[in-house]
């Protein structure tokens, strides 16, 4: 029996899926014939799951147990500003879990990222099959280009839930600029402008008859068309405020309408040359009397609200086109990805900055997925080989003493790659080292994203300068990150695949499958598909299979503090991960209190010498601050050059 | 299913000599080729031994060819780059290694826009520190004749010349 490997496009917003059977790509489109479903996951009261259009159909009447936009979520930390902001804007309760990890709380069950996209991906899988009429066991997965190690691996995690095998993590621009080019026997450098509901990117690749590499990448993954969606939302909410005195933002069933308006409106934007908003019912008044909003918006004034932020994407271009060495006049085509670049203001803008017109063969949210499909049907063996030869987004670096990180592996190196650098101990008879792994550009290590620590110790004891310790960095085809260190002297090895945060461990991971928690997504048949979408809640969801009790260690869940209180301007200035937790600029500033730290070194959970975020083991010094400058670190200059031990 | 790209013997027997070879002889490239030329035979590399188009291997020689995928990585990270070349070259004449950190061209680069700021040669740097110590002393004049004098020598001086410029607008602005 063939093997079936199908792509995923796992959007903020959308989510679509493909397969490539015979030489041919075909988008899968799911029950109701829609060729992307939404990336939202309605919980039921019987415990069931509903994914995709009809689910985000639900948000207006239970906002609270209706997710969208995880992908904004996956892989950050609780403390991130990204989180903040998701409090501020979504019903749904996030909450706090173990090692600053995020969880969402629906009915009182606790669901990590992972679970929730592997909801989306499993209702992938089904359309899938229900195409197929076979099991569909193994996949690529997109992420955005600019994805760090922690979203990469959370992504992985998700779908080895949804029970995929995922045969790739692969970028977005990588996939669409696969779809475009593949078979085509073209010759041809082109640039790729993926604009997402949540993330920007922009690739600069070469692409030849069975080779398409990467020159450079860059992006925001603070910035897509939830963003354009936010300025309407403003405005039409100081509208309101204008009328009637009251917030709509305080309330999340009105913020829910009103995000759903503004959504509509931009997108007829793109055909029309107005948009008309007319919501009777944001709110009602003490004497029960519904308080509405109307407006018009036009082109002309919906540029002028988002100007900004379609500029913001050129500076990242010009960083792209910097880093490959190349000029616009160099290219030889413009793909545009991601429902924003249909608005006529994007593509005039990006007409104006490439100083062509953009590829108007592409379908902007479909090509991913495709791109994905190809790739997949190659890993299997099923379509000829495209050798695709991607970079890594980030800079990978190493904490050293001082609070400084020093880069290993720069942006836009291509991978796979590995690097070892040799590192001393820090003082005389020093028992461990602690190794601290980040991803970003900044000198200082708390400016950049922490994607896990690990301790190292069991080497001969010595003076400082004669313990040798070589730590190995490893990314992989995926842009996953792998460290590993030894000691020159023993060779005895530690190691660990880095992993996150946001936190799920192999046993954990091998719980839910075995729990199936993907499991309960139910995909509507088609019968019931026009009930499903209107009365929400109040239709049962045939043979849900029986919800296991899933809560999982964690502490009773926390009240969600709501940043902003409606007056909150949504657009973010690109803010780091790390930003809230230290507003000053001294170099040995704690990343983390006491009380933080003591919970970082919780649990043992492994009995191997594997240091991780997920899985710490005790520290032995009390003291460990993330970034103090104490016995541990390693020393800022590496003793040894790469070469001299090598030989 | 795919052959493998290549031979399972050629694989064992690069990995064993990996060591040995520079990175030209990696990419099996002449020691003075072409970024283009450097770029088709990582391409051609990369088609023999990316882990994607040796799928089928297992066990050790998947290993090994992992190892030499990354090396050739790493080749042709330091070789496309004129920078990372230049320092390669000069290590493996003096014999020193075979590989280097391709962080480490970062700080080469630091050190030639610092070379562009304070002078990068002998004369420019004497007339850039004499102009340095003019504007201690407050002699603005001094140091903009200084300074014209360090671009006699480094015409292309980005750096200079910027500060040259800035003297001149101050000067302008006192008079």
């Amino acid at each position: 029996m063939a093997e079936i490997a199908v792509g995923i496009d796992l959007g903020t917003s959308n989510t679509c899926v493909s397969l490539m059977r015979d030489g041919e790509v075909q988008v899968l489109d799911n029950a109701f014939n829609e060729r992307t479903s939404a990336s939202v996951v309605h919980f039921h009261e019987d415990g069931s799951v509903e994914v995709g259009n009809s689910a985000k159909a639900k948000v207006i009447h239970s906002p609270a147990e209706t997710v969208s936009s995880a992908k904004r979520l996956i892989g950050r930390y609780y403390f991130s500003e990204e989180v903040k902001k998701a409090q501020a804007v979504y019903a749904y309760e996030i909450v706090e879990a173990a090692n600053h990890g995020v969880r969402i709380e629906i009915r009182e069950e606790e669901f990590s990222l992972p679970e929730i996209s592997a909801m989306v991906l499993r209702e992938m899988k089904q359309i899938a099959e229900r195409h197929t009429g076979e099991k569909v066991t193994k996949a690529v997965i997109t992420v955005p280009a600019y994805f760090n190690d922690n979203q990469r691996q959370a992504t992985k995690d998700a779908g080895r839930i949804a029970g995929l095998e995922v045969l790739r993590i692969l970028n977005e621009p990588t996939a669409a600029a696969l779809a475009y080019g593949f078979g085509m026997g073209l010759n041809q450098r082109v640039a790729v402008y993926d604009l997402g509901g949540g993330t920007f990117d922009i690739s600069v690749l070469e692409i030849g008859k069975d080779i398409f590499e990467v020159l450079a990448t860059c992006g925001d993954t603070f910035l897509g068309g939830d963003d354009f969606d936010d300025r309407i939302i403003d405005l039409l909410a100081d509208d309101f405020i204008a009328e009637h005195g009251t917030n709509p933002r305080n309330d999340p069933y009105a913020f829910e309408k009103l995000k759903l308006a503004a959504e509509n409106a931009k997108k007829q934007l793109s055909v029309d040359e107005e948009a008309h908003i007319s919501i009777e019912d944001v709110l009602t008044n003490d004497a029960g009397e519904p308080l509405g909003v109307e407006r018009t918006i036009t082109r002309a004034e919906f540029a002028l609200l988002v100007q900004d932020l379609i500029q913001r994407t050129f500076k990242v271009c010009d960083e792209a086109m910097q880093q490959s060495d190349l000029t616009v006049r160099d290219l030889d085509g413009v793909i545009l990805v991601g429902g924003p670049t249909r608005l006529s203001i994007v593509r005039e803008a990006v007409t104006h900055y490439f100083q062509q017109e953009p590829r108007n063969d592409v379908d902007p949210d479909e090509v991913v997925s495709m791109g994905a499909a190809i790739h997949a049907a190659s890993l299997i063996g099923e379509a000829q080989d495209a050798m695709l030869l991607d970079v890594t987004p980030l800079d990978l670096r190493i904490g050293v003493a001082g609070g400084l990180a020093e880069p290993v592996i720069e942006r836009n190196t291509p991978v796979p790659i590995e690097q070892t650098r040799t590192f001393t101990t820090f003082q005389d008879h020093q028992e461990s080292v602690q190794i601290r792994v980040y991803q970003g550009d900044h000198r200082m290590a708390e400016n950049n994203t922490l994607l896990g620590q690990f301790e190292f110790s069991g080497f001969e004891k010595g003076p400082r300068s004669d313990v040798k310790i070589d730590v190995t960095f490893e990314i992989d085809a995926d842009g996953l990150v792998n460290v590993t260190a030894s000691d020159q002297a023993t060779g005895q090895q530690a190691s660990t695949q880095i992993t996150l945060s946001s936190g799920l461990d192999d046993a954990q991971i091998e719980k839910l499958i075995e729990d199936d928690v993907a499991g309960r997504v139910t995909t509507a048949g088609s019968d019931d598909l026009v009930a499903t979408s209107d009365a929400a809640g109040e239709l049962d969801i045939p043979a849900a299979p029986p919800a296991p009790a899933a809560p999982q260690t964690n502490e009773a869940p926390q009240e969600p503090s709501l940043f902003g209180d409606g007056t909150t301007d949504f657009s973010v200035d690109r803010p780091d991960d790390l930003i809230d937790l230290s507003e000053g600029d001294d170099a040995d500033l704690d990343l983390m209190d006491d009380d933080e730290l003591a919970q970082l070194a919780g649990d043992p959970v492994e009995p191997d010498d594997v240091i991780s975020l997920d899985t710490p083991v005790e520290l032995p010094k009390e003291d460990d601050g993330f970034f103090d400058t104490s016995g541990d670190d390693l020393s800022a200059e590496p003793e040894l050059e790469l070469d001299e031990e090598d030989k | 299913m795919a052959p493998p790209a290549v031979e399972p013997l050629e694989i064992a027997a690069l990995s064993k000599i990996m060591d040995e070879l520079d990175y030209y002889q990696l990419l099996n490239v002449e020691s003075n080729a072409s970024t283009a030329d450097i770029r088709k035979a990582f391409h051609i590399s990369s088609r023999n031994f990316h882990p994607d188009a040796n799928r089928e291997l297992a066990g050790e020689l998947r290993e090994q060819c992992q190892q030499i995928s990354k090396r050739i990585t790493e080749a042709y990270c330091v070789l496309r780059d004129t920078r990372r070349r230049n320092s390669y070259d000069s290590r493996i004449s003096d014999g020193d290694s075979l590989r280097i950190q391709i962080a480490e061209a970062k700080t080469a680069h630091v050190e030639q826009r610092k070379a562009e700021r304070t002078g990068a040669t002998a004369q420019g740097r004497q007339f850039f520190g004499k102009a340095e110590a003019d504007l201690k002393a407050g002699n603005l004049t001094g140091a903009i004749q200084n300074i014209q004098m360090a671009l006699t020598f480094e015409a292309g001086n980005a750096g200079f010349k910027s500060l040259l410029k800035e003297l001149r607008e101050r000067q302008k602005a006192i008079s």
